[in-house]
């Protein structure tokens, strides 16, 4: 049996991020594994440049997800003023904007912009239980430091986007369990007769019925993108298939 | 002692027959929640109404002590490049270089020491520029043989630089420290918005109707047309919205004073350096009290002053109390239990009251409210008051 940490995500909206492409904002069913990293990261107050630890925290995580409602997807339509000016400064002495275009047009006061057209895809309403462990357990930080991290964060703690805030604690407390799925077969179910939808990394217990697919969600944190294939397991069950 | 480290703002907002908010087939915004659709209204939305209102609030009105800013800026740069090993007097001639070079004053002034700092025009520079300005000062000083040649080749080096340094500036305003700037791909130099705002939502179902309208042509209709030049319909949605925000202080005064994080509340930062955020946190909450979003304002007139504002301050995970409305209030309540807004204040009571009791969290708490209610273990006030309240334990650090 080992320790397992619980996360409860849940709030009007959320974002489990997929492959943006152009302006498109799209969303899986479960969350990345890179976006629990990121959110643990946040909590303890590392910054962004510190790559590194932020490689090394997602290499030593296990994690699992249980969807513990019925899951509504919302695309968000957003438009953006763009100046064709627009310059932002960088490290590296020179600043860095957006090649000029024909897309450009004049406004009144003589500057050229654009509106840019964003759709952004979001949960809606969906209430989540996450489970995570970490190898090697004794390594800083360890499961009790992200706990505490949790419920006294650096910084606010936010679900995919930053307009997706929890409405909940989201430490939830711990659970003995024998791997992941057992974790999350068994760890605060709802009272209600669903059908629960679970992910977890292969190697972690099997289910009836179960898929073993190959996900890339995982971030190269120095590089700043997503690489590399994972093999996870996706399923489902009742609770009160369970409890029998 | 607390730090008042996050500070979380609820409201309830009003608005009848309005289309505060639309899609991209001009619809009103909706949320799928709990066991009911409600109406919506973007964060992206409300933010850029606050920033943009021009009133005795506004974020430019903040007036920022030009001078005790640049000079606090310029030592802080000095006291930054000496803590890299360079002496006291060529930090000195960086700052000074920087300064005569046109980074935080006209320019072309030749003034020495004390002078020096004294004046110039302020940029709120965030800890993003400051380490960069303290890196490039501290490499120039590291080659230079004497002051006069560090000076030298400050000012060349930011004359080499102009667009970047001009883009330094420009996006190193308010609105950046509090809502976040445009990326580049240099991570370095980003800015983290030091706000997160949540969509806000109806707490009962939406309720939308379709307007239909004409368009009458008097020219026409004078010279004996009948009907009218066009037809139109549009959706109105009326609702009563909880707003959420969270302001996370250390965030704004790194963005703000470019202070390190772990350093805003320690004791070596004296609460000078935390007065100006407490102004932008003063100025914040008149802003979403008093500041309607909307589209359609001429015929609808969506404006609306906050009806509720709670305002929770501590160093425990911010959480919204979304959770009250997961089960969409009734429009009509048999009990008759009062209004629906006394019956959504009841509901946010008792979720703070439930969350209290299961957390313990121990946040201090104030709040306004138009209607005769109460909110477990929080003062009642008004919003000056409550706004001067969150400006002060900004400044003072604890709460």
């Amino acid at each position: 049996m080992s320790r397992h940490l619980l996360m409860r995500l849940q709030a009007p909206l959320m974002a489990f991020g997929g492959e943006t492409i152009d302006n498109y904002g799209v969303i899986r069913e479960f969350p990345a594994l890179s976006m629990i990293t990121g959110l643990l990261a946040n909590a303890l107050g590392w910054r962004r440049e510190e790559s590194e630890r932020h490689d090394r925290l997602q290499s030593r995580l296990i994690v699992g997800a249980r969807l513990d409602s019925d899951v509504q997807r919302m695309r968000e339509y957003q438009t953006a003023q763009l100046f064709e000016k627009d310059q932002g400064w960088t490290t590296f002495g020179q600043p860095e904007g957006r090649a000029a275009s024909p897309s450009y047009s004049m406004q009144p006061d003589g500057r050229k912009s654009l509106t840019w057209q964003r759709y952004r895809d979001y949960h809606a309403s969906l209430n989540v239980l996450v489970a995570l462990r970490l190898e090697s357990a004794d390594e800083s930080p360890t499961l009790g430091e992200l706990a505490d991290a949790l419920d006294r964060p650096a910084r606010p703690l936010f679900i995919g986007r930053k307009s997706c805030l929890p409405s909940c604690r989201v430490f939830a407390g711990w659970q003995e369990a024998d791997n992941m799925l057992h974790a999350l077969q068994t760890a605060q179910l709802p009272d209600l007769d669903l059908r629960f939808r679970l992910q977890w990394p292969d190697g972690e217990g099997t289910l009836a019925g179960d898929r073993r697919i190959d996900l890339c969600d995982e971030r190269n944190w120095v590089s700043g993108v997503h690489g590399g294939w994972r093999p996870v397991r996706e399923g489902s069950f009742t609770a009160s298939g369970v409890r029998q | 002692m607390r730090l008042p480290r996050f500070i979380q703002i609820h409201t309830l907002h009003t608005y009848p027959a309005a289309l505060l908010n639309r899609d991209d087939a001009g619809l009103a915004k909706r949320l799928p929640l709990g066991n009911a659709v409600r109406t919506r209204i973007s964060s992206q939305c409300l933010k850029r109404h606050w920033r943009v209102t021009d009133d005795k609030f506004a974020l430019s009105r903040l007036d920022v002590p030009m001078a005790i800013r640049s000079r606090a800026t310029l030592e802080h740069i000095s006291k930054r490049v000496q803590e890299n090993g360079i002496s006291a007097a060529m930090a000195q001639a960086a700052a000074e270089a920087l300064r005569d070079a046109g980074l935080l004053d006209k320019g072309g002034k030749d003034k020495k020491g004390e002078d020096a700092l004294k004046t110039g025009q302020a940029v709120l520079l965030g800890k993003a520029e400051i380490d960069y300005l303290v890196k490039r000062c501290t490499e120039l000083a590291e080659s230079a043989a004497d002051e006069q040649v560090l000076k030298t080749d400050v000012a060349k080096a930011l004359k080499d630089e102009k667009k970047n340094i001009e883009a330094l500036k420009h996006g190193s305003g308010l609105e950046s420290a509090l809502f976040g700037r445009m990326v580049t791909s240099d991570i370095l130099a980003s800015r983290d918005a030091s706000i997160y705002v949540a969509h806000a939502f109806t707490v009962h179902p939406a309720q939308v109707e379709n307007d239909y309208f004409t368009v009458v042509d008097d020219l026409l209709h004078e010279a004996g047309e009948l009907g009218s030049a066009g037809i139109f319909d549009t959706e109105l949605a009326s609702g009563l919205y909880y707003g959420y925000v969270v302001v996370d202080v250390p965030q704004l005064i790194e963005n703000l004073e470019g202070i390190a994080v772990q350093d805003c509340f320690s004791p070596d930062t004296p609460p000078a350096r935390r007065e100006l955020a407490g102004r932008v946190v003063q100025h914040l909450l008149h802003l979403i009290a008093t500041v309607s979003p909307g589209a359609k304002r001429g015929s609808t007139a969506p404006f609306d002053w906050a009806k509720f504002v709670l305002v929770e301050a501590g160093d425990w995970q911010p959480r919204s109390l979304a959770g009250a409305f997961h089960d969409a209030l009734p429009l009509e309540d048999k009990h008759n239990s009062g209004t629906i807004r006394q019956r959504t204040v009841a509901r946010l009571s008792d979720e703070i009251a439930a969350m209290d009791e299961a957390y313990g969290a121990p946040l201090a708490r104030r709040f306004l409210a138009l209607d005769p209610v109460e909110v477990a273990g929080a003062e009642r006030t008004n919003l000056n008051k409550l706004a001067d309240w969150a400006r002060d334990i900004v400044q003072q650090g604890e709460c």
